[in-house]
């Protein structure tokens, strides 16, 4: 690519000497930024193909079903899947952070704070859950009711993990709305504050089993999903423009 | 956003009053609104008879003072972004000092409705209507509480030297739906048979 001759062009000349191979200058935030898709497509391809965790079985299945859908043969075999994968989406945080670091009139704060939300949201709302799955798969002489608390264990700890969710959304809205050189747009910050919404909306599933606010239900689940797919998909456009639109000379100090 | 373009005069026809961005959330807002009253209506349908039963516990009257007191504000702040336009900001911040007040105002009221209600206990049988009565009322009250957030950066732009009017209208077009989306509660939950 020419911006790449550009960037080394302007390196000092030794460096150019000893780095003679002509490269993407955003080449690891392109890696990065192409892991998010990937994540996605084998998250969906875990959750509602393989281990059937999307959408939710239901909070009053009867027990025979529960112990039906633990022994479900491609559950185990989604979550090892997941287990060795879900690493990946911490690459998607690093490139969310590095873009948010570029804004201006804010300090380190926010996408330290958006850093820490994720990485501890990856555990309860991802892999406790599939643990807890996984180990009802695996031994099939636990009684019923064990069964039965797993996969309770394993729901509510999925769909309920909530404020770790609202503070990334918090905290990444907040900084589109104080960033002076918009490097996201003002209505990715608005569509962030319905997806922290939604998580609020899914509060009910600590306390009731039926109708809309359960945790297969229409306003906690389906509506929450439905937004959260369309912020994801939203994301990942304006990421791509925040990365293309980063002038190469920004990127000149950390080595080219 | 009846609310908005009926009050505040745009001055000049075919302008959209605020930012556009604010416009999308506004009408990203309605529609997820309308999504948690059409589910409400429908599973309503399904006992009308129970969601009766709680609805009656609800206090018509107290509703009542709360949705005056919201419109209320809202013609504070249609006032105050006129004011704002017309570059007479004493006035500007004065009226959305008295927005914003009315604001903290509905808040206690709905606080001190949601602890009678909290420490009456809901009947066997309204416990679907309470639900759906806690989730819309309190997504509404943080929709009043980021309001207020946007009214005090208002007040804060109208103290500088040159504030921009499109600032204040943006803040002023939020508000209004805040106070849209409660008449559309009030209406669902308190009035409807």
């Amino acid at each position: 690519m020419n911006e790449s001759v550009l960037n080394l062009g302007a390196a000092p000349g030794e460096r150019v000497a000893a780095v003679p191979v002509v490269r993407n200058p955003k080449l690891d935030q392109w890696i990065c930024y192409w892991s998010i898709p990937f994540f996605y497509v084998l998250f969906g391809l875990i959750f509602v193909l393989l281990a059937r965790i999307m959408p939710p079985q239901s909070p009053t299945s009867s027990a025979a079903d529960i112990v039906a859908y633990m022994q479900s043969p491609t559950l185990r075999w989604g979550i090892a899947l997941l287990a060795l994968t879900l690493g990946l989406a911490s690459m998607a945080s690093g490139i969310i952070v590095v873009q948010m670091q570029r804004m201006k009139g804010l300090s380190a704060a926010l996408p330290y704070s958006y850093l820490a939300a994720l990485a501890v949201a990856g555990v309860p709302g991802c892999l406790f859950p599939c643990f807890v799955f996984a180990l009802g798969g695996l031994r099939p002489e636990y009684s019923p009711e064990i069964q039965v608390m797993l996969y309770d264990l394993g729901f509510l700890s999925f769909v309920g993990s909530l404020g770790v969710f609202t503070i990334q959304y918090l905290v990444f809205a907040i900084a589109i709305f104080l960033d002076e050189r918009q490097i996201f747009p003002k209505w990715l910050g608005y569509l962030t504050i319905w997806a922290l919404v939604t998580e609020i909306v899914a509060v009910p599933v600590w306390v009731t089993r039926t109708g809309p606010f359960a945790w297969d239900g229409l306003l906690s689940f389906w509506l929450g999903t439905a937004i959260f797919v369309g912020w994801e998909f939203l994301m990942c456009v304006c990421l791509y423009r925040a990365i293309k639109n980063q002038p190469i000379e920004e990127l000149e100090h950390h080595g080219g | 956003m009846a609310a908005d373009s009926g009050v505040v005069p745009t001055g000049r026809a075919g302008r959209v009053p605020g930012e556009g961005s604010m416009w999308f959330f506004v009408l990203g807002d309605f529609w997820i609104f309308s999504c948690y009253f059409a589910c409400y209506v429908h599973d309503r349908a399904q006992s009308p008879e129970s969601y009766l039963a709680g609805q009656q516990l609800l206090s018509q009257g107290t509703g009542v003072l709360n949705t005056i007191i919201l419109l209320t504000s809202s013609l504070f702040v249609a006032l105050g972004v006129q004011a704002a336009r017309a570059s007479d900001i004493d006035v500007a911040r004065r009226f959305v000092t008295l927005g914003g007040a009315c604001g903290i105002l509905f808040m206690l009221i709905k606080a001190w409705e949601w602890s009678t209600k909290i420490i009456a206990g809901f009947p066997a049988g309204t416990e679907d209507f309470f639900l759906y009565y806690f989730m819309f009322t309190g997504l509404h009250v943080l929709h009043v509480c980021l309001g207020l957030l946007i009214l005090v950066l208002v007040w804060r732009e109208l103290r500088k030297d040159r504030p921009r009017p499109m600032f204040v209208e943006t803040g002023g077009t939020y508000w209004h739906m805040v106070d849209a989306l409660w008449i559309a509660i009030f209406a669902l939950l308190y009035l409807v048979r």
